[in-house]
């Protein structure tokens, strides 16, 4: 029997693969989804309400007993990660895009930001992002739903903000205020990050995927494991070679065109395993870029209690999480460094006090110390941009190899001095920002660290200097798109994922226009 | 001279347990037990005659975490619990196996030494007279290499994590009220800090 070609092949079902192929359905193409993990049924499979005393070892599974999912890297189950994201929903601005022309450093993407403002348009109407209208220039507004209150706490840190000029707003967050037809509004049970059980928060499986299927375009195969691309004597996927997650049994999937929505780093290893006579240094990888240009986020983060909480009545105020974001301030000041930072806070739930453990003392004080402060406990964290350097890279280790027997993507980083000084200025305003609302500081983290994946496979116009063009093609490969945070040139200092979807969304119309006037 | 490469197997426990999600600095608060895989393993029923810890044993450690965190307007470690969570962490760890076993002796042997008694049958005055100055040291210094401030560094941190996650410690002690639906989120004028 003749294997079904389909129109396009979309390897991941997260934020980038989910958005794009249930707009490449609906517009009309044969798309099938390959995804690594299992089947979550987000209704029924998360322990999004369990409390810490339920389990014996204190610890809350994300899945319920029997329920596969989330158990490795390479299968994270339909809808990745934004299954337990905490759905901020952050454009870029317009010197995110072109950072090199605003400070002298790093890269810019090939387009501006009116190029881009109609799909984050577009993805905000369709998935509901809450949030105000702030009227910042480096964080342009959105078409938002009704945002969340502050809780009286990010009260305090923005009456200690204020003093020093700095702004703090209302979190915007890929989360519903207001009930759509299949999904409820939010109803701020505080644990957004192990699952939404209701899906109010945005995940692409029951935001995009779910509506999509019922195109009769759309198809989904879970639990097959990519890990080839081949290509032919013309430079093109061949196939798709993966096998099945349970049984191993190795499978093929054909399509005119091929998208890795891998997430980041896998979409790299996955790329660099592909090796062939044609690209013996990876696929697509003519360039010799595929795995440089890594630039995670880079965060510092402090534990604190605001004193003017401590010994006050516990309430609950869990929320979503975070309800309020201080947005990039120092890209308008003087600095010796270029790029800017945010911050985001008060994002723990109240489930637990890991923080007791490093509360001093012992005995009737101790214990009345934690209760004292249990109401008071804040989480603060900066999360700043990185530029490009030769020590931060993505290679495949292929000594260790994982539990499919493949080779394991290993991130590489280091900060250059540049990175130290926006590292060491970004930590200093989060103490003075701190040290203005009363805080009690309790600990801090003792070295930066990475958080949301970027770069590996750069976007570029130039084919010698990035992997993949201002569409998220290949430069080397014609029918192969890369639709995740891997192609990002600069990271801002703004979470990725509302850009990764607006991305998708823009290479998907372009798919389709390629598909119908038979290029592809 | 710390390393930047991120190292997969260091973070292999964590992103196992928060399901390799956006890795909040903080977030791993949540791993209770976490120096071990906690599916590798079936879970332990506590039992009193289940323990892994002998008798003597679980009832100084029972007796350390109950000085821990006290009885006061709410019961203290002993009476959530918490020794059950202490005997299955230490169950299920080679390390704190050591650490604990080392620690214990040197207990006796230092109650011995200072009040010819065993631990266990001096009052609560000279009991807290031999933590005490660990505890000061592990507050002084949490990477203080001494084993009696490790062994005792160990047991507050399985007491808080214990307690703090009983049902006892976390809605009676601390007043947990979370985890409720609730129509729309109140300004904070309407909230109640007191």
């Amino acid at each position: 029997m003749e294997q079904k070609i389909y129109d396009v092949v979309v390897v991941g079902s997260g934020a980038g693969g989910g958005t794009l192929s249930s707009r490449l359905a609906q517009l009309g193409a044969d798309v099938l989804v390959l995804e690594g993990g299992p089947k979550v049924n987000t209704r029924t499979d998360f322990n999004t309400h369990a409390l810490p005393f339920e389990f014996p070892s204190r610890h809350i599974p994300i899945m319920k007993p029997g329920k596969p999912g989330y158990d490795a890297e390479r299968s994270r189950g339909l809808g990745g990660k934004t299954m337990l994201w905490n759905a901020v929903a952050l454009r870029f601005s317009q010197r995110d895009f072109k950072g090199r022309q605003h400070d002298g450093a790093g890269e810019d993407w090939p387009f501006d930001y009116s190029e881009i403002a109609p799909y984050y348009d577009r993805v905000e109407r369709q998935v509901g992002v809450c949030g105000n209208l702030d009227h910042l220039k480096d964080l342009p507004d959105g078409v938002f739903l009704p945002p969340v209150p502050l809780k009286c706490t990010d009260i305090a840190i923005q009456k200690g903000a204020a003093k020093l000029g700095v702004k703090v707003i209302q979190v915007r967050k890929a989360t519903l205020t207001r009930a759509r037809e299949t999904r409820p509004a939010c109803h701020f049970c505080g644990n957004c990050m192990s699952g939404c059980d209701v899906a109010a928060k945005y995940n692409s499986l029951d935001a995009h995927m779910v509506p999509a299927l019922k195109t009769g375009k759309l198809t989904l195969q879970q639990n097959s494991i990519v890990y080839e691309l081949p290509v032919s004597d013309e430079a093109k996927i061949k196939e798709v070679r993966y096998f099945d997650r349970e049984t191993r049994a190795e499978g093929v999937a054909r399509g005119r065109v091929v998208v890795v929505a891998c997430a980041c780093a896998q979409s790299v290893a996955l790329l660099l395993m592909s090796k062939s006579s044609r690209f013996p240094n990876g696929l697509a990888n003519s360039s010799g870029e595929l795995g440089k240009n890594f630039i995670p986020h880079i965060t510092a983060g402090i534990e604190l209690f605001l004193k003017d909480f401590i010994g006050k009545p516990e309430v609950n105020d869990e929320g979503f999480l975070d309800h309020a974001y201080i947005p990039s301030f120092m890209h308008d000041r003087k600095r010796d460094y270029p790029r800017s930072f945010g911050v985001q806070f008060n994002y723990q739930n109240h489930r637990s006090a890991g923080w007791a453990r490093s509360m001093k003392g012992m005995g009737k004080s101790y214990k009345e110390s934690i209760k004292a402060r249990y109401p008071a406990y804040v989480t603060f964290t900066g999360y700043h941009e990185m530029l490009p350097n030769k020590d931060s890279y993505i290679d495949l280790d292929t000594e260790t190899l994982d539990a499919y027997g493949l080779p394991r993507p290993r991130r590489h980083w280091k900060l250059a001095d540049d990175d130290w000084r926006l590292h060491n200025d970004m930590i200093r305003w989060c103490r003075a920002i701190l040290e203005a609302s009363n805080a009690e500081i309790h600990s801090s983290t003792p070295q930066p660290a990475t958080n949301h994946e970027v770069g590996g496979c750069r976007m570029g116009t130039d084919p010698k200097r990035s992997v993949v063009n201002e569409f998220c093609r290949a430069h080397d490969v014609p029918n192969l798109y890369v639709v995740d945070a891997s192609v990002f040139p600069s990271s801002s200092e703004k979470n990725p994922t509302l850009t990764i979807m607006a991305l998708a969304e823009r290479t998907a119309d372009h798919i389709a226009q390629r598909l119908k006037k038979g290029e592809a | 001279m710390p390393s930047y490469s991120s190292d997969r197997r260091s973070v292999l426990k964590i992103f196992g347990a928060i399901g390799a999600t956006c890795a909040y600095p903080f977030a791993s608060d949540e791993l209770f037990g976490q120096t071990a895989p906690p599916h590798h393993h079936p879970a332990v029923q506590s039992t009193a005659a289940e323990h892994f810890l002998n008798d003597t044993d679980f009832k100084t450690i029972s007796r350390i975490a109950d000085l821990i965190i006290p009885e006061t307007d709410t019961p203290g470690a002993i009476g959530a619990g918490v020794p059950d969570y202490i005997d299955m962490v230490i169950s299920r760890n080679l390390d704190h196996q050591t650490i604990v076993a080392d620690g214990l002796r040197w207990l006796d042997a230092e109650a011995r030494r200072t009040n010819e008694k065993p631990f266990m049958e001096l009052d609560e005055h000279q009991q807290v007279g031999i933590l005490e100055p660990l505890c000061e040291a592990a507050d002084a210094n949490p990477a203080n290499p001494a084993r009696t401030v490790g062994f005792f560094a160990l047991l507050k941190s399985l007491t808080a994590d214990g307690y703090y996650t009983s049902k006892i410690g976390l809605i009676d002690e601390l007043g947990y009220s979370g985890n409720a639906a609730r129509e729309s989120y109140p300004v904070c004028s309407d909230m109640k800090h007191g």
